[in-house]
């Protein structure tokens, strides 16, 4: 148990190194960017900087501050790739299982899978936003195909990665396919549909961003573009930067928190030999 | 033998696999008859074919001639009754389940009660002595505790035959003789047919009513040893002239290795 402990709080510790050295190298460098550059803001501001233009109460754009701007666009850019990462997931999911079910889906599905995701998100959302119309819409369906990509791949390995035993096990016990299925294969991809979950989460966040450049409709990305082009304060610029990056880590740490709730032997570390 | 006691009936049994364009015999011609009841071990070294044969036993292959018979009836048929029970050389355990459940499943294929269920698996956990540890989750046991659940879970369908492919041989010495005991306590109590694979003499010859002994290139049945220790074996016996004796005939009856 006490070397257990000890395992643990090391994790706690590197953490810290690591946020620590993060902050230091970042301070570095804004301190060399500020003795170089005339506006250093643009480039690198300091990371008090952004704190304290966190809480300036004065309003920037319509009466509303910076942080009442960021919050308010974060909310609808946000809750579209949580609707897109959802829809990503299902028919991430509808399409491992059709894989695995078939392998002639399998060959004729997958060539489209890696084809969709060499089209850059650039190229790809000008062509949503033109069919949906809606930029909304577009935000949902672009987080959606980038989160269907890891999950679908990520679980149809799971299903290939499932012990031979296992399978000889259900035919000796005159399983059906069905309960092939759902007593073997299913839960024994869980973990590989979660790492395909923890690799799109941040993923869908960052399209749906990236999809409100293109239209100025609200949204993180179309005040992102706005500040950078400086038509409000660039500290709604990092403010964004630093919003979309925590939310980013905590969504994957969140698909990490859901994981082990819903699988018992994640949360059991592997015992030494009695 | 009397027809009517035979349990396994292997036949002229051979298996050819076809490896690109060549032909390899990974066995040609075994005949056997396994009593009701009776513990053999297959044994032999890598590559002799113990363990096809096992697998065409249980089902799992198709051989390419010969057939073998299970209370005179095909291997489809005896699977589909519920016949076997198999335990693999890993455990071969649901990480996600507890221990219970891992004994429960088979059952629940069954689709049987959950009452029954559950008393079945906790006779079969009582059994392989591992009650105190039916909550627990697989990768919480050690490994000779692992191997004992896939005992419990290959007995809770109460198969009419058990069979073992190499189960201890990944145990370290000490835990593999005490299995080796507690296999033999279990089969008393249970009286299943035994079809057991290994690679160690010592093993085939503690446990087994006959060894077969099993040559490679091709796989064959190289001679049948009559094991007539008296039961029930104790550890004792393992020093025996007599069980030196045996495990010397055993190793003496194997064809070029």
């Amino acid at each position: 148990m006490k070397t257990l402990k000890k395992l643990r709080s090391s994790d706690k510790l590197v953490t810290l190194v690591w946020v620590v050295g993060l902050i230091i190298i970042w301070e570095l460098c804004a301190f060399q960017v500020e003795a170089v550059k005339r506006t250093p803001e643009n480039v690198l501001p300091h990371i008090w900087q952004i704190i304290v233009s966190i809480f300036n109460t004065k309003p920037i754009s319509s009466g509303r501050t910076a942080v009442q701007i960021v919050l308010t666009s974060a909310g609808s850019t946000l809750l579209r790739a949580g609707y897109g990462f959802l829809i990503g997931m299902a028919v991430g999911f509808a399409l491992a299982l059709f894989m695995k079910l078939s392998g002639l889906i399998e060959k004729i599905v997958f060539p489209y899978l890696m084809l969709i995701q060499m089209i850059p998100i650039l190229g790809m959302a000008p062509i949503v936003l033109a069919i949906t119309h809606d930029i909304g819409t577009s935000r949902v369906v672009i987080a959606a195909i980038l989160t269907f990509y890891p999950v679908s791949t990520n679980t149809l390995a799971g299903f290939k990665a499932v012990e031979k035993e296992k399978l000889d096990l259900m035919y000796l016990c005159a399983a059906s396919k069905t309960q092939v299925y759902i007593k073997t294969l299913i839960p024994s991809a869980i973990p590989y549909f979660f790492t395909g979950l923890k690799i799109s989460a941040p993923m869908a966040i960052t399209a749906s961003i990236l999809v409100d450049t293109l239209q100025g409709d609200g949204g993180l990305g179309c005040m992102l573009s706005q500040s950078l082009k400086h038509a409000m304060s660039i500290y709604v610029f990092w403010q964004i930067v630093f919003l979309s990056a925590i939310v980013g880590v905590l969504s994957t740490w969140l698909m990490g928190v859901i994981e082990k709730r819903i699988s018992p032997q994640k949360r059991f570390r592997k015992q030494e030999e009695v | 033998m009397n027809e009517a006691e035979v349990a396994i009936k292997i036949d002229q049994v051979g298996m050819v696999y076809h490896d690109r364009e060549k032909e390899v015999t990974a066995l040609t011609g075994v005949s056997l008859n396994i009593e009701k009841g009776e513990f053999i071990s297959l044994l032999g070294p890598s590559g002799c074919g113990k363990t096809t044969l096992l697998r065409i036993v249980a089902d799992l292959i198709k051989p390419t001639s010969g057939r073998v018979l299970i209370d005179g009836e095909t291997t489809e048929k005896a699977r589909k009754q519920k016949k076997y029970g198999m335990v693999f050389q890993s455990p071969v355990l649901y990480e996600w389940r507890t221990v219970q459940k891992n004994v429960e499943l088979p059952l629940e294929l069954m689709k049987l009660h959950k009452d029954e269920r559950m008393a079945r698996a906790d006779k079969m956990l009582e059994l392989v002595g591992l009650s105190d540890f039916a909550q627990h989750y697989p990768q919480q046991l050690s490994g000779g505790m692992q191997q004992r659940v896939g005992i419990a879970r290959a007995l809770a369908l109460r198969p009419e035959i058990l069979l073992m492919d190499e189960p201890f041989s990944a145990l370290d010495e000490f835990t593999r003789e005490k299995l080796n005991e507690d296999l033999l306590y279990i089969w008393q109590r249970t009286n299943k047919t035994v079809l057991f694979v290994t690679h160690n003499i010592a093993e085939s010859v503690f446990l087994s009513d006959r060894v077969c002994v099993l040559s490679p290139h091709p796989g064959r049945l190289s001679a049948v040893v009559d094991i007539d220790l008296p039961r029930p074996r104790t550890r004792e016996m393992r020093d025996s002239p007599e069980f030196t004796a045996l495990v010397a005939k055993v190793r003496g009856s194997f064809e070029g290795v």
